[in-house]
């Protein structure tokens, strides 16, 4: 089986229509025609990611992300860069093919980066969430309460909150990765990955500070964009393998970044 | 609008304010327009097209009492302001949830758009209107001075202006430790409780860090990285700039990024842009109030 026929098989099982347009649904490296060994799926394609899919025997990855530390995975002002031509050379030089999947996960129903972030924080009911699940209900609780409670399942260190800790929340409103959602009147707690702090389309952050020192309690929890879309990968892996059968798949995390 | 603070500035002329007879005809005289005109001029230089710079709340023909400089326009920081009676606010941050800094139709990548009947943006806005306050955004002007207080301001926050690499505008020779020592003395002198995130290897040492406050883009990681054994930015992307150095740090390369926070980072610049203002103005207060870290930790 070649990374071209994944790909393929992919296609004919998304359930929507396959979008030509996509800049980030590509072919980033290595031969698309050459037999796999078994596919690896992660949130982002990094080095180590890469180390770890090289060391498991599996040589197709498919990647929520970027590779290139871009998004359009762009490498006109990297030929010269010494890490990009370690990280290619890597790939190369071990026969391995890369390939993004990110805006027909984002499409398909459901949206597994949805599912996986409301399971990853202890979310109940987004086992079909699509990518914009709207409010979800939840037993009210204290964004304090809420944060500890959530923090360990999903493991993940930089668990950043905003906020009076004894706000009371009880209407979530999640998105993983770079989308975000805005804080709306309905809403009292926000879950996201990652947004640009300020001077956005819609700074969160700010909002939710002043929102509760003018009396008006609300939470927003920052996941990390890695973090936030990782679980989701592990579903991916999984609705794979409901139709590919030929090569090992597994689910090999690009890890949280940080430490703090 | 407009009578709480004039009534305070009639009170403080009353209560005999130490004044030079110039001072008093300037204050008499001066309203916010005029005073950030006069700020901008002493600036010199042009604000780049597109600038968002402006007036963004109150009224900025009302008079002013005094000037406070600030990171963003929080609500906390507006009532310091407001204690403090320096009602022009000078925000390096918007001050309405977005780069608009008013109502407006969503558009754009992430979350956009500001409901003009938004009960936490109408409840603001009333505070500034009801407190005599006036709000400037003051961002790429500031930003463009030549010599760069938002660099120089974060050194001196944490206690590295002394160590400056002779010809660089952003690179600093500091005292040789671990990743972790440098980012334990940050956290506390820059009183983080929860936006620091570090990347990298911990145990490396370092003697050379590059401060960058702000937005720091791909583009100048990809091409700083190698000068020195630390960057420190407010903030990244994490598909961009996180994920280069977390795959540097695979590589076995010793070049570690921490990210401080936007607004966190741009406090300190700030604070010196208060004390340049306060060298040309001298009729009124000039105080700065650090908007700080928003962020905290789950335990």
């Amino acid at each position: 089986m070649t990374a071209r026929e994944v790909v393929e098989r992919i296609r004919k099982n998304v359930g929507i229509p396959w979008n030509e347009q996509s800049y980030r649904d590509t072919f980033k490296l290595g031969n698309p025609d050459m037999p796999i060994t078994g596919i690896a799926t992660t949130m982002m394609t990094t080095f180590g990611m890469l180390k770890r899919a090289h060391e498991q025997g599996l040589n197709m990855i498919v990647s929520h992300e970027d590779t290139w530390w871009n998004d359009r995975d762009d490498t006109k002002d990297l030929t010269e860069n010494p890490l990009y031509k370690m990280k290619r050379d890597f790939v190369l030089n071990n026969g391995m093919v890369l390939w993004r999947m990110h805006d027909h996960m984002h499409a398909m129903r459901p949206d597994y980066t949805v599912v996986g972030s409301l399971r990853s924080v202890g979310v109940k009911g987004g086992e079909n969430a699509t990518m914009r699940p709207g409010i979800l209900p939840i037993p009210e609780t204290t964004l304090g309460e809420f944060a500890s409670q959530a923090k360990r399942p999903s493991g993940i260190r930089a668990f950043r909150c905003v906020g009076d800790p004894k706000a009371k929340v009880k209407n979530v409103l999640l998105g993983p990765g770079y989308a975000t959602p805005r804080m709306t009147p309905d809403a009292d707690l926000v879950i996201g990955g990652e947004q640009q702090e300020a001077d956005g389309g819609f700074d969160n952050v700010e909002y939710v500070r002043d929102a509760n020192a003018l009396g008006i309690p609300k939470g927003l929890i920052m996941l990390g964009h890695v973090a936030s879309e990782e679980p989701g990968m592990e579903d991916l892996a999984k609705w794979l393998g409901t139709f590919i059968s030929e090569v090992p798949i597994r689910f090999v995390p690009a890890g949280e970044p940080f430490w703090t | 609008m407009g009578t709480p603070f004039l009534s305070r500035r009639d009170f403080a002329l009353i209560a005999g304010t130490a004044v030079s007879a110039a001072g008093l005809r300037a204050q008499a005289g001066s309203s916010a327009t005029s005073v950030v005109d006069r700020i901008l001029k002493g600036l010199g230089g042009e604000a780049p097209a597109n600038s968002a710079d402006g007036f963004k709340a109150g009224d900025p023909t009302s008079t002013v009492s005094g000037i406070a400089t600030t990171a963003m326009a929080t609500v906390e920081v507006l009532r310091q302001a407001v204690k403090a009676k320096t009602n022009l606010v000078l925000s390096y941050e918007p001050v309405f949830f977005s780069r608009a800094d008013r109502p407006a139709t969503p558009g754009g990548r992430g979350p956009g758009g500001l409901d003009p009947e938004d009960p936490v943006y109408k409840a603001k806005k009333k505070f500034i209107e009801d407190s005599g306050l006036i709000v400037y955004r003051f961002h790429d002007r500031w930003q463009a001075r030549r010599q760069d207080d938002m660099v120089t301001g974060l050194a001196e926050a944490l206690g590295w202006k002394d160590h400056a690499v002779t010809g660089s505008n952003a690179l600093f020779d500091i005292p040789e430790a671990t990743a972790e020592q440098i980012v334990g003395g940050i956290r506390a002198r820059m009183k983080l409780s929860g936006g620091l995130r570090a990347v990298g290897d911990r145990t490396a040492r370092v003697r050379r860090v590059l401060l960058h406050p702000g937005s720091m883009t791909a583009a100048t990681m990809w091409t700083r990285y190698t000068e020195a054994d630390l960057i420190i930015a407010g903030e990244v992307r994490e598909w961009e700039n996180t994920h280069f150095a977390a795959d540097l740090f695979t590589a076995g390369e010793k070049h570690g990024l921490v990210t401080i926070g936007r607004v966190v980072s741009e406090d300190p610049g700030m604070r010196l842009c208060s004390t340049w203002i306060q060298s040309m103005v001298k009729e009124f207060p000039v105080r700065h109030f650090d908007a700080g870290d928003a962020y905290w930790r789950a335990v």
